[in-house]
């Protein structure tokens, strides 16, 4: 059973692709979908400024909350700004943000995780008490109540959701490292006498790695959340960025006189780009974890 | 070990657990706060003005010390004044958690009768149909933020088709409020035997609690799924399935196995939905517990949000032991465990 | 007539790879055997070599990638392949029942040990709750458990692993099955309760007149229990006969290296360790599926095996198990 299929035909090239991706799609739809959406956002962040035709801070006083039309097909703003320009661009600020706090928790939460789960004793102690102590309170509040009395740059931001979320993917990674600890891979590898260091470097931290890869686009679906939440409350990144969270907060004042197109549009990117994290964050799940992928 | 036993341990190690948090939340707002003085003199004061409004508040000793005073006072259920409203925040914090509790409860219900049976459901054929449908819905649940959801269901139920009152509190300014007992409008109505007031309450209610529900609903089907299939797996009902159970009883097997675990992790997240729904709140001008702090946190309002963060913790600990007693009691397998 | 007739079975997992292609991996290749009233037959071979599989498929309770492809599973003259599942609850815990391995685990946690001897009856048969009850505590007194009645008000986590499998056993027998199947039934037991468990199981089969199957890969339990046994390798079984004659004169040379295996045995005839790895179930050797860790493999041996009779009621899957 352990032992590779011989096959008689190897499929090559295109075929073998698309071969690939039915058999991935059949595993996982959500991984395939998710991984296009995002893959979609990707291109609208990189290739913003050719897509639009309007920057998205531009003003167009003749054009104060007009409707959508052909000259501005999501509409335009409170302020005379496009829309839709402003959504592609958000997109922008989506990676923007969620990326540098990704790498914040990983540069962080790695090595805490590696260290503790390694060595265990005060260190793996106090992962944990943190951890209980976040886990017993909504961090959303903590993000919000710092950022609000520490100031309002996207560079806070990051800090501040980095930090706060650090723990959890610490933790993964201890879990992670407990269970390869005593695996036969790391047994095997001190026995020929590497050091503790080595092993942890070379064999632990790949195999941990790729066990929290799922987790990764969770985070950053995460991180994208709370930022525009922040801003939607109307702390952190502030108008005119275009930014969804401030987008929707401006457009929440004109919901009930019937300007919809406002916070509709940057809610349904939103909502987009989160939601592929997520699809792909699930789908990962399920396709690295063989207990999930076949439930007997 | 009996239950009381069980009670103060837990509350032994509770404390210092709050205790970090409000260490926490103190440093982080003194320390990189705004001058909150700042905000309450004039900008054409005099600096032996501010310095003395600042000593009158205690802000110019060692930021230790104000903790410890903080504490002091807070042990002596004084959680200080809030600067906007001069209030004293314990006041403001009671007068305010019944509409929060109100919305939180009742969508938690809602929800967990919308998510529970999908998620048992799917667990039934995992990667089947349904499985695959219920878990993309459950991800846009996760996906979906609460606040522009809130605005979305406002612009199409209030604004479009009118079905729903308008977006201003939790009773008709037409309507007078009950006497306050539970502190929910619709139940106070209700005892008093008020039915417009109580008609009133409940039609605002309606969609914030429905918006609310379906966010609620999104973890918990995940859960219930996953839950389900843990036990649908377990050695126990393969016994069963060996011995020939009828499905029904199969059925009745898990949902009773599936209960304990469902209720703990509901409970475990009612601190975090706490926070979450002060969006709603904010959306639709509740008036709660939540959008108070939020406007705390906004302005500054040092006591107030002081008191906010001590109130979801407070919950959030309570919650989590009136949870794990819960479990205490009604499961036979935890006498041993714990 | 036999009781259970094993014939032919097949029993292939179908899934698909990431490249979208269709694997099967054949689990079970041909299991033929029988099992007469009154005897325990053994079945025994390394691990991977389809033993448990053979058992869920008697049972009717595969994953749900696997599939009985061909052959027949016939249970008192009635055909169970192919039957439905309602017709399959009707005999599964009634007529044939099963013991495994994991016997605390298997319990349900939220129900006292009473409650679910009293339910595994209601569920096969119209039984009033106090006939149940009083025919619970006399089960658990045939299985030799202490002040029954108050083992009946005991949750599964009170209990130890052999008073567990001792409940397991009662609750099998309960609805008086024609055959048991025990599923490695002494695993993580104790070596003393491992031989009360099965001197328990011993008797009450033949005291009840029923049949039973021991799936192990001890062989001492085989040669202390069973009448016959049946040594399976890559979901076939590869030799069949009374146990003593198969113990004393094997014919197949999977069976001789099994035997050389056991320590005793190996100190006396200067054997070794089984090896070899097992097959590749992806791609399974032409021929006879031992030929590629035989060491009397030969030219023939690419041919498919016949199945020879070497003695009284003994039988190899073997080209040369006449000479």
């Amino acid at each position: 059973m352990t032992t590779a299929f011989v096959q008689t035909r190897q499929p090559r090239g295109l075929v073998l692709a698309w071969a690939m991706l039915v058999g991935l799609t059949r595993r996982s739809p959500t991984f395939v979908l998710g991984t296009a959406i995002v893959l979609v956002f990707a291109a609208l962040a990189a290739l913003a400024p050719w897509l639009t035709d309007y920057r998205p801070t531009q003003t167009f006083p003749d054009h104060v909350l007009s409707g959508p039309s052909a000259q501005f097909w999501f509409g335009t703003d409170g302020n005379g700004m496009d829309v839709f320009s402003r959504v592609i661009h958000g997109s922008q600020y989506a990676f923007g943000i969620a990326i540098p706090a990704l790498l914040l928790m990983m540069v962080i939460g790695v090595p805490a995780g590696l260290i503790a789960g390694y060595r265990g004793g005060a260190i793996d102690d106090l992962l944990l008490r943190t951890f209980d102590v976040l886990r017993a309170f909504p961090t959303i509040v903590l993000a919000l109540a710092v950022v609000a009395a520490t100031g309002q740059s996207i560079v806070i931001v990051v800090l501040v959701i980095g930090f706060l979320e650090a723990p959890i993917f610490a933790r993964i990674v201890r879990s992670e490292v407990l269970a390869l600890r005593s695996s036969e891979l790391v047994e095997a590898a001190v026995a020929v006498g590497n050091s503790t260091w080595r092993v942890m470097l070379v064999h632990v931290l790949p195999n941990s790695i790729r066990g929290a890869t799922a987790q990764m686009a969770i985070r950053m679906a995460w991180a994208i959340r709370v930022s525009t939440t922040l801003a939607f409350i109307g702390v952190g990144i502030q108008a005119p960025a275009p930014e969804w969270g401030v987008m929707i907060r401006q457009g929440a004042e004109y919901i009930n006189s019937g300007e919809w197109w406002i916070a509709t549009f940057p809610g349904v990117a939103l909502v987009g780009l989160v939601l592929g994290l997520n699809l792909f964050g699930d789908g990962a799940q399920d396709l690295l974890d063989p207990k999930h992928s076949d439930s007997r | 070990m009996t239950v009381l036993q069980f009670v103060a341990r837990r509350l032994a190690l509770t404390i210092p657990l709050l205790l970090g948090i409000i260490f926490i939340t103190f440093m982080l707002i003194r320390i990189g706060g705004q001058d909150a003085v700042g905000m309450l003199t004039s900008p054409l004061a005099s600096k032996q003005e501010v310095d003395a409004i600042r000593a009158s508040l205690g802000l110019d000793r060692p930021l230790l010390e104000q903790f410890a005073i903080y504490i002091g006072n807070v042990l002596q259920g004084d959680l200080g004044n809030s600067w906007q409203s001069k209030q004293p925040v314990l006041g403001e914090i009671l007068r305010r958690l019944p509409a929060s509790i109100e919305l939180l409860f009742l969508s938690i219900i809602l929800g967990a009768a919308i998510g529970i049976p999908i998620g048992l459901r799917a667990a039934m054929r995992p990667n089947g149909l349904f499985d695959q449908v219920s878990r993309f819905v459950s991800l846009i649940g996760f996906s979906v933020p609460t606040y522009w959801m809130a605005l979305m269901a406002l612009f199409v139920f209030y604004l479009g088709l009118r079905w729903t009152p308008p977006p201003m509190g939790r009773i008709s300014i037409a309507a007078f409020p009950p006497k306050p007992v539970t502190g929910s409008y619709f139940l106070d109505s209700l005892f008093a035997g008020d039915w417009s007031a109580a008609s009133s309450a409940g039609h605002y209610l309606i969609l914030p609690v429905a918006v609310f529900s379906l966010i609620v609903a999104a973890p918990i089907i995940k859960q219930t799924r996953a839950i389900a299939i843990e036990i649908l797996n377990s050695d126990y009902v393969r016994l069963a399935r060996l011995y020939g159970f009828r499905p029904q009883t199969i059925r009745r097997l898990t949902l009773r196995n599936a209960f304990t675990p469902i209720a703990t992790y509901i409970g475990s997240e009612l601190a975090t939905l706490l926070a979450a729904v002060s969006l709603v709140e904010l959306v639709f001008s509740w008036g709660g517990l939540g959008q108070w702090g939020l406007n705390a946190i906004l302005f500054g309002d040092f006591a107030a949000v002081q008191g906010y963060v001590l109130t979801l913790a407070i919950f959030a600990t309570t919650i989590y032991l009136l949870v794990d007693v819960a479990v205490l009691v009604l499961e036979p397998r935890s006498a041993i465990s714990k | 007539m036999s009781l259970l007739e094993v014939e032919n079975l097949h029993t292939h997992f179908v899934k698909r790879d990431l490249r979208n292609q269709v694997r099967v991996a054949r689990a079970l290749n041909g299991v033929s055997f029988r099992v007469d009233r009154g005897e325990i037959v053994g079945l025994v071979g390394e691990s991977g070599a389809g033993k448990s599989l053979t058992a869920s498929s008697i049972m009717g309770l595969l994953g749900k990638s696997a599939r009985i492809v061909q052959g027949s599973i016939r249970f008192q003259d009635q055909e169970l392949v192919g039957m439905t599942a309602e017709q399959l609850d009707a005999v599964r815990g009634s007529e044939i029942t099963m013991i495994v391995q994991s016997p605390i685990t298997s319990l349900d946690p939220l129900s006292r040990v009473g409650d679910q001897l009293i339910r595994v009856q209601r569920e096969h048969h119209a039984v009033a709750r106090e006939e149940a009850r009083r025919r619970a505590i006399e089960m658990l007194m045939t299985v030799k458990i202490p002040d029954p009645e108050r083992r009946m008000r005991a949750w599964p986590h009170e209990l130890s692993g052999g008073m567990a499998q001792r409940i397991l056993i009662a609750m099998a027998l309960i609805n008086a099955p024609k055959l048991l199947i025990a599923d490695e039934p002494t695993t993580g037991l104790d070596v003393t309760v491992q031989a009360q468990v099965l001197d328990l199981l011993n008797d009450l089969v033949r005291s009840r007149d029923m049949a039973a199957i021991i799936i192990t890969h001890d062989l001492g339990i085989v040669a202390n229990y069973c009448t016959r046994v049946a040594v399976m390798f890559s979901g076939a079984i590869v030799e069949t006969g009374p146990t003593r004659e198969v113990f004393a004169r094997p014919r197949h040379p999977y069976t001789q290296a099994l035997l050389d295996s056991v320590p005793e045995r190996a100190k006396r005839r200067g054997g070794g360790q089984l090896s070899g790895a097992p097959p590749n179930l992806y791609a399974l050797p032409t021929g006879c599926l031992y030929n590629y860790r035989c060491s009397k493999a030969t030219e023939t041996c690419r041919g498919v095996p016949p199945l020879i009779d070497v003695g009284p009621d003994h039988r190899a899957l073997c080209h040369h198990a006449s000479a």
